[in-house]
């Protein structure tokens, strides 16, 4: 049974008080408590600070394109389902660049698990406003205020066909590992935007500013997440931003509605060529 | 002139009317009916970029030779309206036979003039009256092309069945047999006897009609190509349409994504997961693509893209040839990183050739593309069979999970004389790494120490050096002693090679440099040819003269060597008298 060192390959060097580390904590414990193999396990990280993530756990590591983790994780999954497949994004990299690939793979419910973290901000590139920033915050990138309205992730998710949606905190590491670990176990794909302070370029949205505005699904009796219209409404109302598990169903992967031999692998066939199987394909072209 | 009562040799019919007509369907079985008849066929669609209402034209050119390109002329014509006249009447053949739908010209029209014969053949009004449908008109003008070519009604009644017997039932067989027939006898009402264009007889040779995104399929196919993402695009998508239907036999997968830029990103990650993977695009999917192709450079993940040119830049013509996105291919991308770009120029070299990509792509660890034209892409072309012994699998430095465990310390980039580090897949034991679109060091880890970037640089720069020498050589063809030399790549081998034979009948003497790898450039073969001649021309189907500022930027060309350009940006593919009419006036 392994446990959480044996995914901490190296120290990280995000900003003391980042909330990346509370990510990185909380993806080791769950790790730990499903006994991950390291070596079946592949994260794809996109550009932005969580992108050295995958430089710091032991597993096997793709650090991708701006906003292209999504397919790139799919491609994996689809060639090899064996593999755990866990693909991690930035606001920016998954509402902005590559929100589109966000949409589509929510409608395809491949089985990889996405992590967004969410600092509300572009913190790579020193504090431009990003797609879930607030109306009117101040930014080098707007110093009159952004004039966009903010995207909401989880609610783009439900619309979009999500078949588990999640929202959890940095700040609490134990919680967002329970939820990493649900999302890893869920057949399809498993979505879970990690709301994250920047502690440098993000003064107004800090730890504390989270904590006073999250409100815990978990904490309301009468919250079923399998209920597509409870969740809906949770989703709509503007005052308290949602955190727990937020919807979950069963649909069918499109892996198992492509791929019929699951237990072997595409990655694991035999390429020579069976001639008479293909002479026989080339009758159509007679 | 062709000499009437004489059997015919080499002969091009024209159809021609509007998008929705159905000249796309008549003209494929027609090209299936003369290849069946052991004829060699080429095809040519001109098509507009929409499903109905504007003019198309589908020319089938066969010979008793191997034809590979346009006829110059047209002999006979098979106009759906009079529009297609105005638009076409100027290239028929002296001798040739028009047919048309409808009264419109006059009978003092230029192509009456020159020996040309015209017959207007009702052919909606015969198709309405006999079967109460204008879309039986098809039948009946194929009907009558059969009365006229005097093709084999055994081949075309089986061919007929074909089409329609499993989709549509024995009754519409019937019917559209009867269309055919009727055809046949109104035309020989119409048509005399000297304005006739019978075939000589041949026999069925085994042979196959293909396009070259079809060989393009069949060749990924045979190659070991298992996983399959793209996005939809004119004119590329029927290599995917064809692999969807014949990967999930082989265990294999093909998925549409939601821009090309996935499409590029998918197939890498099922690369990196160890299968053979590919996309194919055209035009614009290209640009979207370059991104991620720089991502396979770096990563050092093998990655076979299929790029079928069409006009552009932009939109362009979708439906329409050009050879005007190897600059994009050589050189794209920001940043620099080894890639391999071939073009074949014949549908059995897109066959080849798409193999030989997935082999250079592993053995090499970069991405390759394949780069073929619209005319290639859409165009059907009678081939010999496959030969089966030329299908070899080389993974290159792919590791066993047995050869991994004999290695202590597995390092994923390790630097090695050729470049090329052994490789190893996600869930293998002892193999644990990371790949890096930063750059990295031999672990895969971000590195921006200025002496690892050098190290790292020549390391991917360096493979390129290896994979030079394995790549396809050009090929010369035509009279090797000849001073005058003609350099091309892809699909304008056809006219090129016609052209030859053009200058060779009028006492010119020359040869060919068939460019088949662009890059790495095959700097030592191009030389010699070069060296070897007086006058070059380079022959493309674009504006600016890639291949010809290609060759000019990796080669030092004496200034006793002429190079001029011939250059064909109309969205047509070369006529052969084009390049060889420029010859003459130029040499």
């Amino acid at each position: 049974m392994r446990r959480e060192k044996d995914y901490h390959l190296s120290d990280p060097t995000w900003c003391p008080g980042c909330g990346i580390y509370g990510l990185f904590a909380a993806l080791k414990m769950a790790a730990g408590d499903l006994d991950l193999g390291p070596e079946e396990t592949v994260i794809v990280t996109g550009i932005g600070c969580h992108g050295r993530l995958n430089n710091h756990f032991r597993s096997y590591g793709f650090h991708a394109l701006h906003g292209r983790t999504l397919p790139l994780a799919s491609g994996i999954k689809l060639a090899n389902p064996r593999l755990s497949v866990l693909s991690i994004s930035g606001d920016g990299d998954a509402y902005s660049i590559g929100v589109g690939h966000f949409i589509h793979a929510l409608r395809k419910n491949i089985d990889i698990t996405y992590l967004v973290v969410d600092n509300r901000i572009y913190a790579l590139t020193q504090g431009q406003a990003s797609p879930t920033t607030p109306l009117g915050h101040v930014s080098i990138s707007a110093p009159f205020g952004t004039k966009e309205l903010p995207l909401d992730g989880p609610r783009l998710a439900l619309a979009s066909g999500g078949t588990f949606i999640a929202r959890g905190f940095s700040g609490q590491p134990q919680k967002l590992a329970a939820l990493i670990k649900k999302g890893i176990q869920h057949k399809g794909f498993s979505f879970i935007e990690v709301l994250s302070p920047c502690v440098t370029h993000n003064k107004i949205i800090s730890a504390q500013w989270f904590k006073e505005h999250i409100s815990p699904l978990d904490e309301d009796p009468g919250y079923d997440p399998r209920d597509r219209k409870q969740a809906g409404e949770k989703l709509i109302k503007e005052d308290k931003i949602p955190v727990g598990l937020i919807y979950a169903e069963e649909r069918a992967t499109y892996g198992e509605l492509v791929l019929p031999e699951s237990d072997h692998p595409l990655v694991g066939n035999d390429l020579d060529l069976d001639v008479k199987k293909f002479e026989g394909i080339l009758e159509e072209f007679q | 002139m062709k000499k009437k009562g004489t059997r015919i040799r080499d002969i091009s019919v024209m159809i021609a009317g509007i998008a929705g007509d159905g000249v796309l369907f008549t003209g494929n079985i027609l090209a299936r009916i003369l290849k069946r008849q052991g004829w060699w066929v080429y095809t040519y669609r001109d098509f507009p970029s929409n499903i109905r209402g504007e003019p198309t034209n589908y020319t089938i050119r066969a010979s008793l030779d191997r034809v590979q390109s346009r006829a110059d002329e047209i002999d006979v014509f098979m106009a759906f309206d009079c529009g297609a006249i105005i638009d076409h009447a100027d290239k028929m053949a002296e001798g040739g036979l028009l047919l048309c739908d409808g009264v419109g010209l006059s009978r003092s029209t230029p192509a009456q003039k020159k020996k040309r014969t015209y017959h207007i053949f009702p052919l909606r009004k015969l198709a309405r009256e006999n079967f109460k449908s204008e879309i039986y008109k098809n039948m009946i003008a194929l009907g009558a092309l059969a009365y006229i070519l005097d093709l084999d009604f055994g081949v075309i009644e089986k061919l007929i069945s074909e089409a329609f017997l499993k989709k549509k039932g024995k009754e519409v067989v019937e019917k559209n047999i009867r269309a055919i027939r009727l055809g046949c006898q109104q035309a020989e009402k119409i048509v005399e006897p000297e304005e006739l264009h019978p075939l000589v007889e041949r026999k069925e040779a085994g042979r196959l009609l293909l396009s070259g995104n079809d060989a393009v399929a069949l060749g990924a196919l045979a190659g070991g190509c298992r996983f399959f993402a793209a996005y939809p695009i004119c004119p590329a998508t029927e290599i995917w349409q064809w692999l969807a239907r014949y990967l999930p036999g082989y265990n294999g997968l093909v998925v549409q994504t939601e821009d090309e830029l996935a499409a590029l990103n998918m197939a890498l990650g099922a690369a990196y997961a160890g299968a053979r993977a590919m996309t194919s695009t055209s035009g614009p999917g290209g640009s979207l693509m370059m991104e991620a192709f720089g991502l396979a450079g770096m990563t050092e993940i093998p990655v076979v893209v299929a790029h079928v040119q069409r006009v552009g830049p932009s939109t362009g013509i979708p439906t329409k040839t050009e050879q005007s996105d190897l600059n994009q291919w050589v050189c794209g991308s920001h940043g620099e990183f080894p890639r391999i770009v071939l073009s074949p120029g014949t549908v059995e070299e897109c066959f080849g050739f798409t193999i030989k990509a997935f082999n250079l792509a592993e053995k090499y660890q970069c991405p390759v593309v394949l780069l073929t034209e619209q005319d290639f892409g859409q165009n059907l072309f009678t081939v010999k069979r496959f030969d089966w012994n030329e299908v070899e699998i080389d993974r290159g430095k792919l590791l066993s999970q047995e050869e991994l465990d004999g290695i202590k310390d597995y390092r994923r980039y390790e630097l090695t004389a050729d470049g090329i580090s052994p490789r190893a897949l996600p869930g293998m034991k002892n193999g644990l790494h990371m790949v890096e679109s930063n750059e990295h060091d031999v672990r895969g880890y971000r590195d921006e120490d200025p002496e690892n970037r050098v190290r790292m640089m020549r390391k991917r720069m360096n493979k390129l050096k290896s994979a030079a020498r394995d790549s396809i050589p050009p090929k010369v063809w035509g009279e090797r002693e000849a001073k005058t030399g003609i350099i091309g790549f892809g699909s304008t081998f056809g006219p090129i090679r016609e052209a030859l034979s053009q200058l060779r009948d009028k006492g010119i003497r020359a040869k060919y440099l068939q460019m088949r790898t662009l890059w790495p450039f095959p700097v030592k073969k191009a030389g010699e040819f070069i060296s070897s001649c007086d006058a070059v021309y380079i022959v493309e189907n674009n504006y600016s003269g890639q291949l010809s500022r290609l060759v000019q930027s990796q080669l030092r060309i004496p200034a006793r060597i002429q190079i001029k350009n011939i250059l064909n940006y109309s969205s047509l593919a070369f006529r052969p008298r084009e390049i060889s009419t420029e010859i003459q006036r130029t040499l």
